[in-house]
């Protein structure tokens, strides 16, 4: 019982400090594929206090971003840890992105991230761990819009997965 | 020149009207409610009365409770627990005869029967780091929450008392009337959390370098329930993240903490020469008369000193606050502590703060001035700060008490200090000291109307920031020529407003229940008053009915109805539709320019006509004479009419000018040349005003703003006539991003094609 206790005593410190701050552990991509240019374009929205606390904690303590100094570094981290949690399957095939960079804007990052090549998608599937390693109600939200069909996902550590399928 | 446009815009109005007419339902249609976006709010708002007025002032029956508190409170700072004994004495000033009172125990919230984590929804992790897993499931603590020892009347004869929850009731001897006044006594201890660990709005911060603790101390003791006409007795209870509703009164208040702790907290500190050394008292003196730098009371040096030697002595600290809703203090044997004098209005107050050797340069250089900065553009929003001083603390969380608040922002361990955290400490030191006004001082209940002081308070501090980079440029970072605010501007709703409508909620609705509590009860609501501001109401009316809405509530308790009506009788402004959309609805801004479809005049009859004729049963040629419009593009249209003045395309108004007007009058005449309907729609559901810019082919532009009421009749889609001097060349909505319309790819005339935000980043880098 006191196990659990504390358990819970633990999420709710996230919910409950910090008055001001966002208390919403939550990033936001937005998938649009471009058929004209064959490419799948991901802009992945996401407070720079949570990829901050995560860099730091997973690859280096001294860290800050968006401060000018080390941010080449800062890319190679960012696309690192990008590729080692989000995945994406489209035609039931595994997917490459590039990490094109990233982009600060108040208290949110922008990552920019492409799938080149892709002539048509029937399947589309994205496995969205961010954040999950740090942040226990973490919840990624995932928004589509692909072959002009919009769709939306709410992804925690227990249902990762969204996928989209249309009809040949 | 006028007299022509308005004949000439009579006929395109006609035409119109006609073709609406033309539609015919062949069912009988069903009846509806009235679904208007306009009407008034008469079903949502409280029914005004003695207590509450339709003017949204307190009425002639207006009353509220007072509890005044006696407090001993004892720090045992080696096992971090507190104890206390305390007089409260209640006032009932209501009309309603009281069986029993109601005293708050926040501190069960951490109780081990606390209903807190039992209401959230939670799941293991599939996977997780040791250190987690450790804290999650292996590490142990104290048990928290009150420990109630006794609750008395003044012969110290037990009174019989019953805990629910983070709630006491107190069964009174006799029942109280009017009046009445009833004094009890209740001795408590608990072990204080450690609020960088378990969370919590208050607690100590620990620091193993020099096993030292900050504590930042609220909530610490049993509080009254506030009573009124509009809840009776409050019945919401705490479960951490909705805050407080707390009836006002004077507190009497000693805490014996350390000997060389340095505290301060709500109140006059009244025994400052028995606490404070003999150079501490000079410094004083001089912090006083020091209106542009703060001066250092107790210095780092000293600080790093007290944390070392480590006295097992204790000393009393005693404080009086008068007409306060609650007490804070702040207690550290690491504080280094500054202040310096403001002048509001014709009086001085103390700016102050309270921070470990860790904060500095930071809080040396800036809480101060940040704070004093503050309190200046607050008093011209609302009132003069009518407290003595307003204390800065730095703790890890953001939390405010009457004059008292606890504020993040600190160097990392290596020196730097970020962007983030420099704008963050002002930010949250401005946001802090604010709530100094809302909800300390106009009082409304937290719990209940989150965005009430939280919205209220980010919009007044999206104000205060600007002022504050202002008044001081040193302050911000290098290349900044603003304070940045992130919440406030309109286009920085639109991420919320456009989201996934499952996780959003009107900004009337209980914090507690919302899922994005930031954006619903502080980003949305700063943003509607921002825009009501600058767009609907203008700075002037505005800001006079804002201060009206201040001065009438302070030290008292509103509603949201009390606001809203405030805003509108000071305004003459009708504001029910603002509301109503804003702050009862999700709906969020989307106008667009649906077409713009140019006219020429022409002397032949075209279809109109014929269609007149037909439905008055004549024949073409015996209608009365009528210029008539051609639209570009239709089969009635040619091209020759494209290059014609509108007088050589129609004898009929030749004829008319020749007929009604002398030589000379005719000679003055101009008019217009070109002829346009334009028409707007409205995916959004919110009613907004359209903000339109026309840029003629000469280059000059034009703004002009059709009021929100312009969509009264149609929700879906509304259109205007335009006759100019000069060709319309493009057409743009809401220019300046002024009324957060999620979509402005249909915001202009030709169509914008815009450059997706990927493609900008991608062709940047």
């Amino acid at each position: 019982m006191k196990a659990v206790k504390i358990l819970f005593l633990t999420l709710l410190f996230s919910l409950i400090s910090f008055a001001p701050i966002h208390k919403f552990y939550v990033s936001v991509s937005q998938i649009e594929y471009v058929s004209e240019k064959q490419s799948v374009q991901i802009i992945m929205r996401i407070f720079i206090e949570d990829l901050e606390n995560l860099l730091r904690k997973r690859y280096d303590s001294e860290i800050t971003l968006n401060e000018s100094e080390k941010e080449s570094q800062i890319n190679e981290y960012i696309n690192q840890y990008l590729s080692s949690k989000v995945l994406f399957e489209i035609n039931n095939e595994l997917k490459k992105f590039n990490f094109l960079g990233k982009e600060y804007e108040d208290d949110i990052v922008f990552c920019y991230l492409e799938i080149e090549n892709v002539s048509k998608i029937k399947d589309f599937k994205i496995t969205n761990n961010l954040f999950f390693d740090v942040f226990d109600e973490q919840q990624n939200i995932i928004k589509t819009n692909i072959n002009s069909e919009k769709e939306s996902f709410v992804l925690t550590s227990q249902k990762n997965k969204a996928e989209v399928h249309f009809k040949p | 020149m006028k007299k022509l446009i308005h004949y000439c815009l009579a006929i395109l109005f006609i035409s119109a009207g006609l073709s609406a007419q033309e539609i015919v339902k062949p069912e009988r249609q069903s009846g509806h409610k009235n679904e208007n976006k306009f009407k008034e709010l008469y079903d949502e708002f409280a029914t005004p009365n003695m207590f509450r007025t339709g003017s949204g002032a307190p009425g002639p029956g207006y009353y509220q409770q007072q509890a005044d508190y006696k407090m001993d409170i004892e720090l045992d700072d080696v096992n971090s627990k507190l104890s206390g004994y305390e007089t409260i004495t209640y006032t009932n000033n209501s009309p309603d005869e009281l069986k029993y009172l109601w005293v708050q125990l926040d501190q069960n919230m951490r109780a081990p029967d606390s209903k807190t984590p039992l209401i959230e929804s939670t799941f293991t992790e599939q996977a997780q780091s040791p250190s987690d897993f450790v804290k999650k499931y292996m590490k142990d603590q104290l048990e928290r929450g009150f420990h109630i020892e006794k609750v008395t009347d003044t012969n110290g004869k037990s009174l019989p008392h019953m805990i629910n929850g983070t709630m006491m009731r107190v069964e009174l001897p006799k029942s109280m009337n009017t009046g009445g006044k009833f004094s009890f006594n209740v001795q408590w201890w608990y072990n204080i959390n450690n609020h960088v660990e378990e969370g919590g709005r208050s607690g100590f911060e620990y620091f193993s370098d020099t096993d030292n603790k900050i504590y930042v101390m609220a909530q610490f003791y049993p509080r009254m329930a506030v009573y009124n006409d509009v809840e009776g007795w409050q019945n919401a209870q705490f479960f951490g993240r909705d805050e407080f509703a707390l009836p006002f009164g004077n507190y009497e208040v000693n805490i014996t903490v350390p000997a060389d702790h340095v505290l301060d907290g709500t109140g006059r500190l009244m025994n400052r020469k028995e606490v404070f050394t003999k150079q501490m008292m000079t410094r004083f003196e001089k912090a006083k008369k020091s209106y542009d730098e703060p001066v250092v009371i107790v210095t780092q040096a000293e600080a790093e000193a007290a944390e070392k030697l480590k006295s097992t002595k204790a000393k009393t600290w005693k404080f009086y606050a008068e007409n306060v809703r609650d007490f804070g203090w702040a207690s550290s044997r690491k504080f280094i502590w500054d202040m310096m004098a403001v002048k509001i209005g014709d009086k001085d107050v103390m700016a102050v703060s309270l921070y470990p050797p860790e904060a500095n340069p930071l809080w040396g250089d800036w809480s101060s001035k940040t704070v004093a900065s503050t309190l200046i553009s607050y008093s011209r929003m609302t009132f003069d700060y009518p407290y003595h001083k307003a204390i800065s603390a730095s703790a890890p969380m953001g939390m405010e008490y009457p004059m008292i608040c606890y504020n993040f922002g600190r160097p990392d361990k290596n020196g730097t200090i970020s962007k983030r955290t420099r704008y963050g400490m002002m930010g949250v030191i401005i946001h802090e000291v604010g709530h100094n006004f809302f909800p300390m001082i106009v009082n409304s209940d937290e719990r209940q109307w989150t965005w009430m002081d939280e919205g209220l308070n980010t919009f007044v501090q999206y104000v205060a920031q600007g002022d504050f980079g202002a008044k001081y440029p040193d302050a911000l970072a290098l290349g900044d020529t603003e304070f940045p605010s992130r919440r406030g501007p309109a286009s920085k709703i639109v991420p919320y407003m456009s989201g996934n409508q499952d996780y959003i909620a009107p900004i009337m609705s209980k914090g507690l229940n919302t899922h994005q509590f930031g954006n619903n009860a502080y980003g949305k609501p700063a943003t509607a008053l921002n825009i009501l501001r600058e767009t609907i109401m203008g700075r002037e009316l505005f800001d006079y009915s804002f201060r009206e809405y201040a001065q009438r509530w302070k030290f008292k308790h509103p509603t949201p109805e009390d606001f809203f009506r405030t805003m509108e009788d000071a305004s003459a402004m009708d504001l029910d539709w603002y509301w109503r959309g804003w702050f009862y609805t999700t709906d969020y801004t989307d106008i667009g320019l649906k077409d713009v479809k140019r006219l020429y005049v022409s002397s032949k009859p075209n279809q109109a006509a014929i269609k007149i004729a037909f439905d008055e049963k004549k024949s073409i040629d015996d209608l009365e004479p009528m210029v008539y419009f051609v639209e570009e593009g239709s089969d009635e249209y040619n091209t020759s009419m494209k290059n014609n003045d509108p007088l050589q395309n129609s004898t009929t108004l030749k004829e008319y000018l020749m007929d009604n007007f002398t030589e000379e009058e005719r000679k003055t005449i101009e008019s217009p040349k070109y002829f346009y309907n334009i028409t707007f729609d409205k995916p959004g559901g919110l009613v907004m005003p359209i903000i339109v810019e026309y840029v003629y082919a000469d280059g000059s532009k034009e703004r002009v703003t059709y009021p929100a009421q312009i969509w009264r009749h149609n929700d879906r889609e509304v259109s205007k006539a335009l006759a100019t001097q000069k060709e319309i060349v493009s057409i743009k909505i809401d220019p300046d991003l002024e009324t957060a319309d999620i979509d402005t790819s249909n915001n202009a005339w030709p169509k914008e094609i815009k450059q997706s935000k990927f493609e900008q980043f991608k062709s940047k880098n």
